[in-house]
């Protein structure tokens, strides 16, 4: 990977610390994000964290497995900087879901998921996928 | 305790009037026998289900604050304690956070009270049913009610995310290590089963997208209450529920374990209790506690 941080990307950076209120400087890379996050991402929350602070604001966006994040919390809780990958990945998601591109589709959705599931499981997915 | 019950403001969110009516019934019941009641809001919304995690946006927070609103009125009216009482583990999460938030920043509240029709002054405290029964009843107190044996039941209590997750802002217990719910159970009589998975996640909302992670991540945590022999799970989030419960209709899966109960924290008090428990849903769940009850000998149902 080249590092490149171009200007525009540094002004989506800052944009992002202001929407999400976290430094991401303040990451130190220690991994503890990433060591205790239940998602299975090919993508993990420290990488996503290092695209921003290399400046790679695409790839970090761009990261599929941003979708994969179920907000336990787990990293934000365990970040000894006091950092929120939680948010970060959030206000990620946010700049797509605001450009509407949504994750699922309602057509499409499982009428038994719909049937079967807690109020709140279909609340929550639907402010997190679309 | 006195023979007047205490009234306590008390906020459902959607899922307890529809899919998790056994928790609310049976919290209900149980309460009765505590001696609270648990007086629900007159006019309620959906609280939004997961709190925003990013600042920009506070459209969020006017869901809950209309909540906050509703309960604040009530306890000026009624000239009683400024508590708002919740099961649901996600409203819990959403209600408590915007409880703190607006604590840390009178600025949002004065934002998110400008699109409001009635204005919060920000003064309701958010309590868990968990929590209540800990600080205001006491676990030593619960334990003199309790009615059958129940030794014999090896429960693993799961607590899941968002009833501890952030601390600093829930600061119900200690998110790594808490020990909230294995004092409930130690209070029942019931053996606790400490296990290692008892603060991972069971995917949460995932489920609409990825239901086969949600599958994978709910085995590990049954599979490892299970290796230390644990024969039911409670919880006191619905959703960590019908996860659990609904995975285990994956039979490939699922193939080496036996069907886990996963139960409500206050079904399992209503079998300490002695209630009948014919309105507690447990039919609904797709693993039935009831023969599990009935080898414990608590067949309460008959009671």
């Amino acid at each position: 990977m080249l590092i490149n941080p171009v200007e525009k990307d540094q002004k989506r950076i800052r944009e992002l610390e202001l929407a999400t209120g976290e430094t991401i400087s303040d990451c130190y890379q220690c991994g503890k994000c990433t060591a205790g996050c239940p998602a299975s991402m090919d993508t993990p929350p420290s990488v996503i964290i290092q695209y921003l602070k290399l400046g790679q604001f695409d790839m970090a966006k761009n990261a599929e497995s941003i979708w994969s994040c179920m907000a336990c919390l787990t990293c934000s809780e365990r970040c000894p900087k006091n950092v929120s990958p939680a948010a970060i990945i959030e206000g990620l998601k946010n700049l797509h879901l605001r450009d509407m591109d949504p994750r699922v589709s309602l057509e499409a959705m499982d009428r038994d998921f719909l049937a079967h599931s807690p109020q709140m499981a279909i609340i929550s997915g639907f402010r997190k996928f679309i | 305790m006195s023979d007047k019950p205490v009234r306590i403001p008390y906020y459902p969110g959607c899922t307890m009037k529809t899919k998790a009516l056994g928790f609310e019934r049976s919290a209900m019941d149980c309460a009765e026998v505590i001696g609270f009641e648990m007086d629900e809001l007159k006019d309620w919304n959906c609280c939004g289900a997961s709190y925003p995690l990013t600042q920009d946006n506070l459209m969020g927070l006017t869901a809950p604050t209309n909540i906050l609103v509703e309960a604040e009125r009530r306890c000026q009216k009624e000239a009683i304690d400024p508590n708002l009482l919740t099961l649901c583990v996600f409203c819990y999460n959403t209600l408590k956070r915007t409880e703190f938030a607006f604590g840390q920043d009178k600025k949002k509240l004065e934002t998110v009270n400008a699109f409001l029709d009635r204005k919060y002054e920000g003064s309701i405290r958010v309590v868990h049913y968990l929590e209540y029964l800990r600080d205001v009843i006491g676990f030593d107190n619960l334990a003199k009610m309790v009615k059958t044996d129940m030794s014999k039941f090896k429960v693993a209590p799961y607590y899941g995310c968002l009833l501890l997750k952030p601390q600093k802002e829930i600061g119900l217990d200690d998110p790594e290590d808490p020990v909230i719910l294995h004092n409930f159970l130690d209070a029942l009589g019931c053996k606790v089963i400490d296990f290692p998975a008892q603060v991972d996640c069971c995917g949460s909302y995932l489920v609409m997208r990825e239901p086969e992670k949600v599958s994978k991540l709910s085995y590990d945590i049954l599979a490892d209450a299970n290796e230390y022999g644990a024969e039911t799970l409670v919880t006191a989030c619905p959703l960590c529920q019908s996860n659990l419960d609904q995975s285990q209709g994956n039979k490939v899966q699922f193939a080496d374990l036996d069907g886990i109960p996963v139960l409500y924290f206050t079904q399992l008090l209503a079998v300490a209790f002695g209630l009948d428990t014919k309105t507690h849903q447990l039919e609904e769940h797709h693993i039935d506690p009831r023969p599990l009850f009935e080898a414990n000998g608590s067949d309460s149902e008959s009671k």
